[in-house]
């Protein structure tokens, strides 16, 4: 069977993957002890699940080639030397005025290509290249501001889905890996940023009116003791970190996709991370494209 | 990208631009020890105590040993550009003045190296981020790096039992060093057997040209060669000053307990005469190659084919360090096995 330490002996790295790897023994997490070498393991055993949702989405890189200590850069455009193996999605940007040329990890290898880049964090597009325009991703973006935490943003999850549900909606819930938790609806093709940003927001404006803290406007989004409710993220050219993506946090956090039981009182952001999420063996989000929704 | 190869490519281009086969530093030769400096000379000139106190360094036959008991991992190591020919030629500052000394004769010479290396010296480098590694020293009990000024020089008795030598009670044992060359005799050149030569030095007339030509000349009609000694800081050389292309040459000689001498090997007084006919033979196939020796006819093909080599990865041609040690990755490795099978399932 393969991975038996007896299987490994005679097979090197480059029999299975044409990405050079590159300063492995590099530290990339100082505080957890994390190297390079555990950031690509983690991503090739989160391959299977993570795969399947970056599929055809533009991606943002976040890199940190000196670690999470030191400065890290997004990088929004294939760098020079990309290997032939990436697939580049090229689109004219009208805020950048210039044509971007888009990351695509659409194989194994781009994943491990980003991950030795240090690319700790990716972060995908809500739409993919074949409706680039159109989103299927919505996506609320629920934040706490301190002294509320991780318990207070739960407990707004939950009124969240309580709401999507009763509008006969099928969320799912990942863990941002830093304060909040995003709440995502896939949609069937068709919809426009802008139907799909009011939507949001008229759900956000809701739950503000009916639930203690919550707050769904923008110049309120940073008032101490209150939890956003982001609909804003929902625009052309927005991302979010994608599921199972590292975050550049002491931990070694990972934006973790949970059944919505998981979510209870006591539970932590940084109870999913690069040592802890590598074991679940269930992904919760593994149907979210066989259930593209409508929302009106 | 930065590549750890990535200084060496800059440093290494002085030795390209520089005339080939022109230049090294003067303190070192090929598997000998220089001759140490003396110490007066040495604080004029901090260079050459630098580059004495360094080389042995570089030149340390540990590490060397510890690079090759790693066969599989490729060399990363940059090159150190020689220093310039010009400045230590021979137009360079002597590394040792004093005087010749026969009998109640002295001609005042100043030494220069003749023996050049031109041996590449590369820097060993960290692997992942391509800096030079300097070596500690370490306790061999609790792996502590000792500094200088807590070290001693110890004498292994037997295995790990050593006679500690204070710095004053070896250099009562030093002999004084009076800046001269002792000539006891003069020998015939020819009876004089290279199996002993060490290093050799040029001697220039320090003000003492009519002198050292008279010497030059009669050594030179005589076909001899003069024998003696010099003491240096620490030790005292046997050597030999002979007569080589109008200068008069001083070649510091092994002490005679330091060469093995062929009788040890109990194999070659039992050799058997040969045969009369073979004999023939092999004097005839001896008399069709025999010539004029030139050293010029044996190039080194190493310097050249590393010359070469460096030339190319100035041209761009990239290392490839990438590769990393199956035993470190191995997780990786599995992992990645894992993986492809998953996806292939899929």
């Amino acid at each position: 069977m393969a991975g038996t330490p007896g299987g490994t002996t005679g097979t090197s790295i480059r029999d299975l993957t044409r990405v050079r790897l590159t300063r492995l023994d590099k530290v990339l997490y100082p505080a957890a002890g994390i190297t390079k070498e555990e950031v690509i393991t983690y991503y090739i055993r989160m391959a299977p699940f993570l795969l399947p949702f970056l599929k055809e989405r533009p991606l943002t890189m976040h890199r940190f080639p000196d670690g999470v200590e030191g400065e890290g850069f997004f990088e929004k455009d294939a760098p020079r030397g990309t290997p032939a193996y990436v697939e580049i999605f090229t689109r004219w940007s009208e805020t950048a005025e210039r044509d971007v040329h888009f990351v695509l990890c659409n194989n194994l290898d781009t994943l491990i290509w980003m991950a030795n880049l240090a690319s700790l964090e990716i972060h995908a597009t809500l739409s993919t290249t074949t409706a680039y325009e159109p989103p299927d991703l919505l996506l609320f973006d629920i934040d706490p501001e301190p002294p509320l935490g991780f318990d207070d943003v739960i407990d707004v999850a939950l009124v969240v889905r309580e709401v999507l549900e009763a509008a006969g909606l099928h969320p799912f819930v990942k863990t941002s890996g830093k304060k909040g938790v995003h709440i995502v609806i896939p949609l069937v093709p068709g919809y426009r940023f802008s139907e799909v940003r009011d939507f949001a927001h008229e759900i956000g404006r809701q739950i503000a009116r009916t639930t203690p803290h919550v707050v769904s406007e923008f110049p309120h989004s940073q008032d101490p003791g209150t939890v956003f409710v982001d609909f804003l993220q929902n625009a052309h050219g927005k991302t979010m970190a994608a599921p199972y993506s590292l975050r550049a946090t002491p931990g070694a956090t990972v934006s973790t996709p949970l059944r919505w039981e998981e979510l209870r009182h006591g539970v932590r952001s940084e109870d999913f991370n690069v040592k802890t999420v590598i074991s679940r063996h269930e992904d919760p989000w593994r149907e979210i494209f066989d259930n593209r929704q409508k929302i009106h | 990208m930065r590549t750890p190869g990535g200084r060496s490519l800059t440093t290494g281009k002085k030795s390209i631009e520089a005339p080939a086969g022109r230049h090294k530093k003067p303190a070192t030769a090929t598997g000998k020890k220089p001759l140490p400096a003396e110490p007066e000379p040495v604080k004029k000139d901090p260079a050459i105590k630098a580059a004495a106190v360094k080389d042995p360094a570089i030149k340390d036959p540990a590490i060397k040993d510890s690079v090759k008991k790693n066969p599989g991992i490729p060399e990363v190591m940059a090159v150190v550009p020689p220093e310039d020919h010009e400045t230590h030629g021979k137009t360079g500052r002597p590394f040792w003045s004093g005087s010749l000394t026969i009998g109640l004769v002295n001609v005042p010479v100043r030494l220069h190296t003749m023996v050049r290396d031109h041996s590449f010296s590369f820097r060993l480098l960290h692997r992942t981020d391509g800096q030079p590694l300097k070596y500690d020293r370490v306790c061999s009990r609790d792996g502590l790096v000792v500094p200088w000024t807590d070290t001693v020089k110890g004498y292994e008795v037997r295995k790990g039992e050593f006679l500690i030598f204070e710095p004053d009670e070896l250099k009562a044992a030093m002999p004084e060093s009076d800046r001269k060359i002792y000539i006891d005799k003069f020998v015939y050149y020819h009876s004089l057997d290279p199996v002993y030569f060490d290093n050799s030095y040029i001697l220039i007339p320090d003000r003492s040209e009519e002198a050292y030509s008279l010497l030059i000349t009669a050594m030179q009609e005589l076909g001899r060669a003069a024998a003696g000694t010099i003491t240096l800081r620490t030790k005292e050389y046997p050597v030999v000053v002979h007569v080589y292309d109008g200068a008069l040459i001083l070649t510091t000689l092994r002490h005679a307990d330091e060469v093995t001498l062929p009788h040890a090997f109990p194999v070659l007084p039992g050799l058997r005469a040969p045969k009369e006919a073979e004999l023939a033979l092999a004097k005839r196939i001896i008399a069709d190659l025999t010539g004029d020796f030139s050293i010029n006819a044996y190039p080194d093909h190493y310097r050249e084919a590393v010359l070469a080599l460096i030339d190319r990865k100035l041209a761009g041609e990239k290392i490839v360090y990438e590769e990393p040690h199956p035993e470190e990755a191995k997780e990786l490795m599995q992992a990645l096995q894992e993986t492809i099978a998953t996806l292939a399932r899929k």
